[in-house]
């Protein structure tokens, strides 16, 4: 059953800002590229290391693995580049008044 | 009865009768245009860059890649043989010629007669559609034969194919293998030079293999080329390169990247005879991609350099994919081969083989290291994993790291693996049909590489016979 989950106020999250999240045990990268907000799960596809921390570029609204140099696209989290083949997992965004939730499984 | 390919054979391998040192181990006296100091700076890496007047964005890959060069740690993984690689004693940029000539005749003297007496621009004439010729950091002469040109197959050198396709090489470039990916990729990202671009527009077949030759004279060299293939829808092209390097005391470094695009439907093949001098690290990342109906073929010799560790892997990322991976390695006194292969399964009824061979012998050290990969969701991949070893005394050693990992049920995967010595019993079979103990030893390497052997063209397949029958002398009695 799917759960919404608060993350943070909007005012928090500018433009080329992440922030990551845990909950439960899943821990979760969320992104703003130009004013659209993203969230994926902080694993590599790869070999399961974490992934949200590695460079981020808004414009194009990818993330490279720290590891191994994988660049996944933030709208759907399939890999741009080798190793990594199989996409990550996305969580949708909901605004609402003024806050950022997340909805996770 | 001798048919007459077999007396061609015969006859060249008459004909080639020197040692390496005779045959590849001489040098140049050194007139470059320029040599960079030993050592890698961010100073050095742009200076690479300015000299080749690229555009800014690459100028910021490599330095990117610098960095993460300089943050990874040496792989403690493979062979121990890699803590001797001193990263400071390499001198990273050697400039031999202006440009990558079209004619032999206006290839700088020095280097012409050492591809000479190397026999490339004999094998152009002969049987190739197209030659590259890598001198040190530079490719001094690149063509390809004019009919494929106009039917828009693009073979030339990688520095001029960032200057005259700008838009495919930063499309395509580090795709497949990340300046991060491992420390030797972002070492090569950082300093890369040479090294072959091809594209092959649909459906072309190129009949008659391309080859690259790369050659290292100067002492503690690093020579970094990197390759793009690109073989658009339905086309075909079989690349092959070769390698080889003067002998001396101190070693040097190679390092390349290699990344090869199979479109739906596609066929490319890669050869590699490897045959560096018993000094040089040669550490090298190959991977390609293979989609719908395409495949790829890596046919991988390894006869040459103090350590080897390279695994060509393929990912079959569409359906019905397939994947080859042909690998030999024969290691001598002092060597280590750690060579495999890896194939990731990504798509349903993808299939693939891996057939890995190796010769140990004098105490040389040969290690199989593999992967065999299937994704959920690849149903009906089917593969074969054959690896076998061949000692040939007592002192030499052999080891098998294979992995693998099957996420889907409905699959069939097969491991195999031999280790075997020539054993007294055969020797004397041999011996007993009246063939001397060193002809007998021969015949059993032969015997025993010849299903891959087979897979190269007639004139690799002498060479590398060749080169076996060389390596084998005085090693048996």
């Amino acid at each position: 059953m799917p759960e919404i989950i608060d993350i943070c106020a909007i005012t928090e999250l500018p433009p080329g800002s992440r922030k990551l999240v845990e909950w439960e045990d899943l821990e979760i990268g969320v992104f703003n590229c130009g004013g659209s907000l993203y969230a994926i799960e902080d694993r590599c596809s790869h070999d399961n290391g974490p992934l949200a921390h590695g460079d981020f570029d808004p414009d194009t609204c990818t993330v490279e693995c720290p590891r191994h140099g994988s660049l996944f696209d933030l709208r759907t989290g399939n890999p741009k580049t080798l190793p990594a083949y199989a996409p990550v997992d996305t969580f949708p965004v909901i605004i609402d008044d003024d806050l950022i939730k997340l909805e996770v499984d | 009865m001798a048919t007459p390919e077999t007396i061609a054979e015969q006859q060249a391998l008459h004909g080639i009768n020197a040692d390496y040192a005779e045959k590849y181990g001489f040098h140049d006296p050194e007139n470059y245009l320029f040599k960079a100091p030993k050592g890698l700076t961010r100073e050095l890496v742009a200076q690479i860059s300015a000299f080749k007047n690229e555009p800014e964005w690459m100028l910021e890959f490599r330095l990117k890649a610098l960095d993460h060069f300089l943050a990874r740690p040496m792989p403690t993984w493979g062979s121990p043989l890699l803590a001797g690689v001193d990263f400071d004693d390499i001198h990273y940029f050697v400039r031999a010629s202006e440009k990558a000539e079209r004619s032999w005749d206006d290839v700088p003297d020095d280097v012409k007669k050492t591809f000479d007496r190397l026999g490339i621009p004999e094998a152009e004439r002969k049987f190739l559609s197209g030659v590259g010729a890598q001198y040190e950091s530079e490719s001094v002469y690149h063509q390809v034969n004019q009919q494929l040109e106009t039917q828009g197959v693009v073979f030339m050198d990688m520095d001029t194919a960032l200057r005259e396709h700008e838009d495919l090489v930063h499309e395509y470039i580090a795709t497949l293998i990340p300046a991060n990916d491992n420390k030797l990729a972002a070492l090569n990202s950082a300093v890369w030079s040479g090294g072959s671009f091809v594209y092959v527009p649909p459906g072309v077949h190129v009949e008659m293999p391309l080859q690259a030759y790369f050659r290292i004279n100067t002492e503690n060299m690093g020579q970094f080329e990197r390759t793009i293939i690109i073989a658009d829808e339905g086309s075909y092209v079989h690349y092959v390169e070769g390698c080889t390097a003067p002998t001396y005391s101190s070693d040097s470094l190679h390092s390349a990247v290699v990344e090869l695009f199979a479109k739906p439907g596609a066929r490319i093949r890669y050869t590699t005879v490897q045959n560096w001098s018993q000094n040089v690290y040669n550490l090298v990342t190959k991977r390609a991609r293979a989609e719908t109906d395409a495949t790829v073929e890596w046919v991988d010799c390894n006869l040459g350099s103090k350590l080897t560790m390279k695994y060509p892997s393929v990912y079959l990322m569409g359906e019905r994919a397939h994947g080859e991976i042909l690998s030999i390695a024969f290691a001598g006194n002092g060597q280590h081969q750690d060579a495999g292969g890896k194939v990731i399964h990504a798509a349903p009824n993808t299939t693939s083989n891996i057939f890995a061979k190796s010769i140990s012998k004098d105490g040389g050290r040969s290690s199989y290291r593999g992967l065999l990969e299937v994704a959920k969701g690849a149903h009906g991949a089917r593969s074969k994993v054959v690896c076998d070893a061949l000692l040939l005394d007592e002192a030499s050693r052999s080891d098998t790291y294979p992995t693998i990992r099957i996420g889907e049920d409905d699959v069939n995967v097969g491991h195999e693996a031999t280790v075997s010595k020539v054993g007294d019993e055969q020797l004397f079979y041999l011996m007993s049909h009246g063939i001397s103990e060193e002809e007998a030893g021969k015949l059993i390497v032969n015997g025993f590489i010849e299903p891959i052997v087979k897979e190269l063209p007639m004139e690799y397949a002498v060479e590398m016979n060749r080169l076996i029958e060389l390596q084998m002398e005085g090693s048996i009695g």
